[in-house]
């Protein structure tokens, strides 16, 4: 588990610095810069601004996972190696797993969720205000507003795709608290899941100025006989004029039928022996 | 039900089935929206911005939104009927036949030049988006599925027909969480990208001019429609758009200005007057996709309300037109 991701951790940090280490028990931990070499928020916070996108490969597979047809191989991202299942749990994601192709929510171009947006390999963009941080995912094109603004959780339970994230600042660290989740979404491509029973405990921490940590702990005891975490590296995307662009998945399937007139005729107008309207008939015939 | 929360996102919930029926009648005629509805278009005129600012010297403009006359059933009489008053009844209660008003009791045209209101469409493409009017409710082909019913991104202008939306700010960025997609105007200055991208809502790259952000709109793919009445331009078009922002805070109205010599016979502009959304705005099903948030009970003693909006999710609950991959899986 240590090696590669280490290895990327030091390709980014080679330089530096190494004098704060994550206290977690058991977690893997990352060196960070000293916190004033940070970016940061006129409000003095953390600037987690920026497109970020994770380099690890657990889109195909969180846990460690030799190569197949469908994924390259990946040493995982889940601390501890494996994901603790109770034995329904466990019968789920092998279920999922069989049934991938079809099955999996990102084929349907469905939101990805809290977790899998945030490392699927698609970019995303975090845009920062005192009150909070709104994340645009490229993939499907959904927003998740994380509230910093200190407001609660709302009576629920409420099932949304991105859950109901409050957060707070510990020192530099950003601690999000998500629940209200729904049993939909999926953790990668492998068929790993979880209930509507979720709570998510999530750790988001500059390392430099161009790599976030992210650290996630779930507890869903209808799935998983005790919590666990994973964690994972984003790396901030700096080529001139990086951006997100539009990915609204789902429209691919209808794409064709749109524009009319079509747009072998949009840009010169309606050809003069056939209307656009008789070429659409005849195309459809 | 047993608490506010509770039926609000019941209702945030109805709200998205609403969309996976969007070929039935409209929701113009929904509970509540009488106290935010308007019959005629408030003006924003352009001038200096005199309100607050932002440490970045944006105008602060952020916040929730609507336009106050009504969605895009009827683009060019919009609170006249239309095609989708003609659809089969929708669930729930029955909402009596609407007729049209006289036209001094219902808004103007959205068309706002053109000075008669109409698109100047050549002949081809008026038959065109009257052919889609006409097949709304009888989509007998894919075509005729008004993509906006399929969760598709309502493209620059239409969003602002539909429910609420939001406005947030960030230094160098306007964005637009709309109820079906977002946008992001980007005020760096950086290019468009290559002209092989093409999107539903386009690509937004904006300034600042007094209260007024000017905005050009390139890259779009012209595959979304301006309403159910079928109005449409081509890819080719190029748009123009002005929000012109009240210092004051409650208003704003929209301007955009479609270019297209291979669709019109002249340019047009659409005019849209939004309002801002308050804690105080009555919560309904059309104008309000925001609701008072931080709803835990009892709320404590002196604490004001909040509006925060429920996630937009759609194609994950549109089994009728959304999501033929979905449609197809076992």
């Amino acid at each position: 588990m240590i090696g590669p991701r280490s290895a990327i951790v030091i390709a980014t940090v080679s330089t530096a610095f190494s004098l704060v280490v994550a206290a977690a028990a058991g977690a893997q931990s990352v060196s960070a810069e000293a916190p004033s070499t940070l970016p940061r928020s006129a409000d003095g916070k953390p600037d987690l601004s920026g497109i970020w996108q994770a380099l690890s490969g657990p889109e195909f597979d969180i846990e460690a996972h030799g190569p197949r047809p469908d994924a390259p191989p990946g040493l995982g991202i889940v601390e501890g190696g494996s994901i603790p299942y109770t034995p329904a749990g466990l019968a789920q994601k092998q279920k999922n797993y069989a049934a991938r192709a079809a099955a999996d929510p990102r084929n349907k171009c469905f939101t990805l969720g809290v977790l899998r947006g945030t490392y699927s390999g698609e970019p995303f963009q975090i845009f920062q205000r005192p009150r909070d941080l709104t994340l645009l995912y490229q993939f499907g094109h959904p927003v998740r507003t994380i509230h910093t603004n200190g407001t609660r959780h709302p009576d629920g339970h409420i099932d949304f795709w991105l859950g109901d994230s409050r957060a707070t600042w510990e020192g530099d660290t950003l601690v999000v608290d998500v629940n209200d989740f729904n049993g939909e979404t999926w953790l990668d491509r492998a068929g790993n899941h979880h209930s509507d029973a979720l709570h998510v405990v999530e750790r988001w921490r500059l390392i430099d100025a161009n790599t976030l940590e992210y650290r996630a702990t779930l507890d869903d005891a209808t799935v998983y006989t005790r919590p666990w975490s994973l964690s994972v590296l984003l790396h901030r995307r700096r080529e001139p004029g990086a951006q997100i662009l539009e990915n609204y998945c789902y429209t691919l399937g209808y794409d064709q039928y749109y524009p009319l007139p079509p747009a072998s005729t949009s840009r010169t107008g309606p050809p003069a022996s056939k209307t656009p309207a008789s070429r659409a008939a005849q195309r459809s015939r | 039900m047993s608490t506010p929360i509770i039926q609000g996102c019941l209702r945030a919930v109805r709200i998205a089935s609403m969309v996976t029926v969007a070929l039935t009648p409209a929701l113009i005629a929904a509970q509540g929206s009488a106290q935010f509805r308007e019959r005629r278009n408030v003006i924003t005129p352009a001038g200096p911005w005199t309100g607050a600012r932002l440490p970045d010297g944006q105008p602060d403009v952020q916040g929730f939104w609507s336009n106050t006359i009504g969605n895009h059933n009827n683009v060019t009489n919009p609170q006249g009927r239309s095609a989708a008053d003609d659809g089969p009844p929708r669930e729930g209660p029955p909402r009596p036949a609407r007729a049209n008003a006289a036209p001094a009791e219902r808004a103007p045209s959205r068309v706002s030049d053109p000075a008669d209101g109409q698109f100047p469409f050549q002949p081809w493409a008026r038959a065109k988006a009257e052919e889609f009017a006409a097949h709304l409710n009888d989509p007998t082909r894919p075509e005729y599925v008004e993509p906006f019913a399929r969760c598709a991104p309502g493209g620059p202008t239409k969003s602002f027909m539909w429910h609420g939306y939001e406005i947030r700010q960030f230094p160098g960025y306007v964005v637009f969480l709309f109820d079906s997609g977002n946008r992001v105007i980007h005020l760096d200055g950086k290019p468009a990208p290559p002209a092989a991208i093409s999107q539903w809502n386009g690509e937004s790259r904006g300034r600042w001019d007094g209260n007024t952000l000017v905005v050009t709109v390139t890259n779009h793919n012209a595959k979304a429609r301006f309403g159910r009445s079928g109005e449409f331009v081509s890819a080719a078009a190029t748009v123009e758009e002005r929000y012109v922002f009240d210092p004051a805070g409650g208003r704003f109205t929209y301007h955009g200005t479609y270019t297209d010599p291979s669709v019109l016979t002249r340019p047009f502009t659409i005019t849209i007057p939004n309002k801002r959304i308050t804690a105080d705005t009555p919560v309904d099903d059309w104008n309000n996709q925001t609701f008072h948030a931080n709803l835990v009970t009892p709320r404590p003693a002196g604490e004001p309300p909040l509006l925060e909006a429920y996630e937009r999710i759609c194609v994950e609950g549109n089994e009728g037109h959304g999501n033929p991959a979905s449609a197809t899986q076992p």
